[in-house]
């Protein structure tokens, strides 16, 4: 079963169209890529995923109800957990209180959040020293790892991912990659959006955005 | 919670920002509390002084509004005015006492006044060239018997004799400008006998002491003469003034002689028994022998309610319009706080110009400080904190940079707030006695228009705030009147001013956020991390 769905999704800037008549669906335990040239609506497309923009019509369904119905606060609080391509982390906090005041938004409960928050940068490769340094002091990859920690912080089902691999060595590339593969085989609905062929090979499906509708290519 | 927390973190992660919004709002803050401190000051000293005051008024014949109901047709007639004021009467004791009856008179009491001269064995205190001779009655011609609260006619002897109806009467004793020496005491209260306390120049310049009987001589009858018992011999801080040397020795302190106002009504009723028609060699004119006096009636009051709802109950009881009832104890009170109201004044002004100018400087700073925490809003927003709660954030932010700028502010304000508001009100003293001393240096007189009247009167309480000081009858007050202000405030800070400042805080945190408030509600967080990327 789908834990999202687009249906005749269209959006544009103005008179000028971006998305037209986009449908697919996401399932649980997947790894899904999003490529297309520059310009195509990648992060557009992942913005309205997010709840952070409106599609002029059409509907996105989360467990199949509208996500237009849904307070879009706690959806993006709760149900979905964005890492962005330029990170989006607060830089005047270290990156343990970045992954705390996430669970903080949400609501999360569970014992102690800090030590939920340390054995989720431990799980991506950050130790406990890094974790509590400002952001600004950590390099690019320590960032996109603090952010995958606080997209995961409060459990949500589906990741979003915007070029999470962007900016990083091939090394790194690789570890962020496999960090997003352990995700959904914890059964989380991985989404990501790249123009590299490399990320597009590890994942299960690829959709390509271009002026046709979203076309579906088998790996 | 966690916004709590997030406000505090973000704070201590921007102390150059919240140094200088804190920097302006101490300013606020102490000046807020001088001001404040300034008017709860100028406010506290009036109703502690208020509270505490009986206050006294007399019922007085009303001259100002027969001249200005004359002078309404725009043209003066001297005539008809000494006409008017010829026809003026007073009121009399049996009148006063109907006044008395009203409800919201506590006390009542009155003196009676009259002028006689000595003998050759007993002779008034002179200090000056003034001449004691027998020759210096008279009246102003054309004035009624009775101007002031029981009259003031202008029969002036050696001696002025006053009686009084009690010993609530006699203020100058209660209030200590007086004390009677020991070896004497206080003629009995209400005795119709010739019983009287005289002052102790007096005694030591005519040899009498406890015991002793003098002679006086109604000034225009050399034959009418009383023989007075000395009971009590008393000292006074009252000292001689302009009045004495204008009237002539009888208003000499020193020669003032008191009895029981029953046991001058018989000297007085005994001189009018016996009157004669006399003419003045001089000048040819005719006017009886018989003593005149004065009546003064005097009614106190619990507190100045009472008072202002005594000027209603007597026109009810039938007192004329004619007459006004007037009380010198709030009039000179209200001289008395005249520079510190002047202060608190200006004080209100400097306060709300303060709050104008620092309001609009914090909202500046606000608006510059969140659209430089643009980006943060965006992201807190992206990640699912709603606008309201982000608000909230900023807001106690704010509010706790404010508050600790207002509890800095308190403790300086009320460290300070004394001696500025004393060094103020020093510097507004000076500016307002220095009128009265123009005054004085031009025309050669006391200014008693805007410099106010004499110390307070006998009626005050001596534990007032300030220097308010001790008191002397009428003629000191209009003769020798240099004013005596409120000069020094000994609590300017006090819980109310604490609670202003926490609204003053408050207010001010509302009126800074408010931009911020605003611009967090417009902001759209795709927008604002679509322009970072």
């Amino acid at each position: 079963m789908s834990i999202l769905a687009l249906n005749n999704i269209c959006f544009s800037y103005g008179k000028t169209p971006v998305l037209k008549d986009i449908s697919y669906e996401f399932e649980i335990g997947k790894m899904y890529c999003i490529i297309g040239r520059s310009g195509a609506g990648k992060t557009t497309l992942l913005s309205l995923l997010s709840g952070l923009a409106t599609p002029d019509s059409g509907e996105i369904s989360y467990n199949g109800d509208d996500i237009a119905k849904i307070d879009k606060y706690t959806f993006r609080s709760k149900y979905i957990g964005v890492v962005f391509q330029s990170f989006n982390l607060l830089t005047k906090y270290t990156a343990l209180e970045n992954v705390v005041l996430s669970m903080d938004v949400a609501g999360y409960k569970c014992e102690s959040k800090k030590k939920r928050a340390l054995e989720l940068l431990e799980s991506v490769g950050l130790d406990e020293d890094e974790a509590n340094r400002r952001v600004l002091k950590l390099s690019g990859g320590q960032q996109q790892r603090v952010a995958i920690a606080r997209a995961l912080s409060y459990d949500p089902d589906i990741i979003l991912a915007d070029e999470p691999t962007g900016n990083l060595d091939r090394e790194t590339q690789s570890e962020i990659m496999e960090i997003f593969r352990n995700l959904t085989e914890k059964g989380k609905c991985v989404i990501l959006v790249s123009h590299s062929p490399e990320v597009a090979k590890m994942c299960d499906e690829v959709y390509e955005l271009s002026k046709t509708p979203l076309k579906k290519r088998m790996v | 919670m966690y916004i709590l927390k997030n406000a505090l973190r973000s704070i201590s992660r921007s102390k150059g920002r919240n140094v200088l919004i804190g920097t302006i709002a101490l300013v606020i803050a102490v000046s807020a509390c001088l001001g404040l401190s300034i008017r709860q000051a100028s406010d506290s000293a009036r109703e502690s002084a208020l509270d505490s005051m009986s206050v006294t008024a007399t019922i007085s014949y009303d001259r100002q509004s027969m001249m200005n109901g004359m002078m309404g047709g725009g043209k003066f007639d001297r005539d008809q005015f000494q006409n008017m004021m010829g026809g003026a009467s007073s009121l009399t004791l049996d009148e006063y006492k109907k006044y008395a009856e009203a409800e919201s008179v506590d006390d009542f009491y009155y003196t009676l006044t009259a002028y006689l001269n000595g003998n050759d064995d007993f002779s008034p205190v002179t200090t000056d060239s003034s001449d004691s001779s027998n020759d210096n009655s008279g009246r102003f011609p054309g004035f009624p018997g009775n101007m002031m609260g029981g009259g003031m006619s202008f029969s002036s002897g050696d001696f002025t004799i006053v009686g009084y109806s009690g010993d609530n009467a006699m203020t100058e004793f209660i209030n200590g400008v007086a004390t009677i020496l020991d070896g004497g005491q206080m003629f009995e209260e209400g005795t119709s006998e010739y019983s009287c306390v005289i002052s102790e120049e007096l005694a030591l310049y005519n040899e009498i002491s406890v015991g002793d009987v003098f002679t006086l001589v109604n000034p225009l009858l050399e034959t009418e003469i009383y023989e007075l018992t000395v009971t009590g011999i008393y000292s006074s801080s009252e000292t001689n003034d302009f009045s004495s040397m204008m009237f002539g020795g009888g208003q000499d302190p020193a020669n003032k002689i008191y009895m029981s106002s029953n046991a001058l009504s018989l000297i007085i009723d005994n001189s009018e028994a016996n009157s004669t028609t006399i003419t003045d060699e001089d000048t040819g004119r005719e006017q009886e022998s018989a003593l005149s006096s004065t009546l003064s009636a005097t009614y106190v009051f619990d507190d100045t309610d009472g008072y202002y709802a005594f000027e209603k109950e007597v026109r009810t009881l039938g007192l004329d319009d004619s007459y006004t009832v007037s009380s010198t104890d709030l009039t000179a009170f209200e001289n008395s706080i005249v520079p510190l109201n002047t202060l608190g004044t200006m004080a209100g002004w400097f306060l709300l110009v303060i709050l104008l100018i620092g309001s609009v400087i914090l909202v500046v700073l606000n608006i510059f400080n969140v659209r430089e925490r643009k980006y943060e809003v965006g992201v807190l927003t992206a990640m699912g904190m709603k606008k309201s709660k982000v608000a909230c954030q900023f807001v106690c932010e704010i509010l706790v940079v404010t508050m600790v700028a207002i509890l800095l502010g308190a403790l300086i304000g009320a460290v300070s707030s004394v001696p500025v508001t004393n060094a103020l009100l020093e510097n507004q003293i000076s500016n307002q006695s220095s009128r009265g001393d123009r005054f004085e240096e031009n025309f050669g007189r006391p200014d008693n228009i805007g410099g106010g009247m004499g110390g307070f009167p006998s009626g005050m309480p001596s534990d007032l705030p300030g220097n308010i000081g001790g008191g002397k009858d009428f003629f000191g007050d209009m003769f020798g009147g240099a004013a005596n202000y409120v000069s020094e405030v000994n609590s300017a800070m006090d819980l109310t001013v604490v609670l202003e400042m926490v609204g003053i805080g408050l207010v001010l945190t509302l009126i800074a956020s408010a931009a911020s408030v605003l611009f967090i509600m417009r902001y759209d967080p795709l927008k604002i991390l679509a322009n970072r990327d």
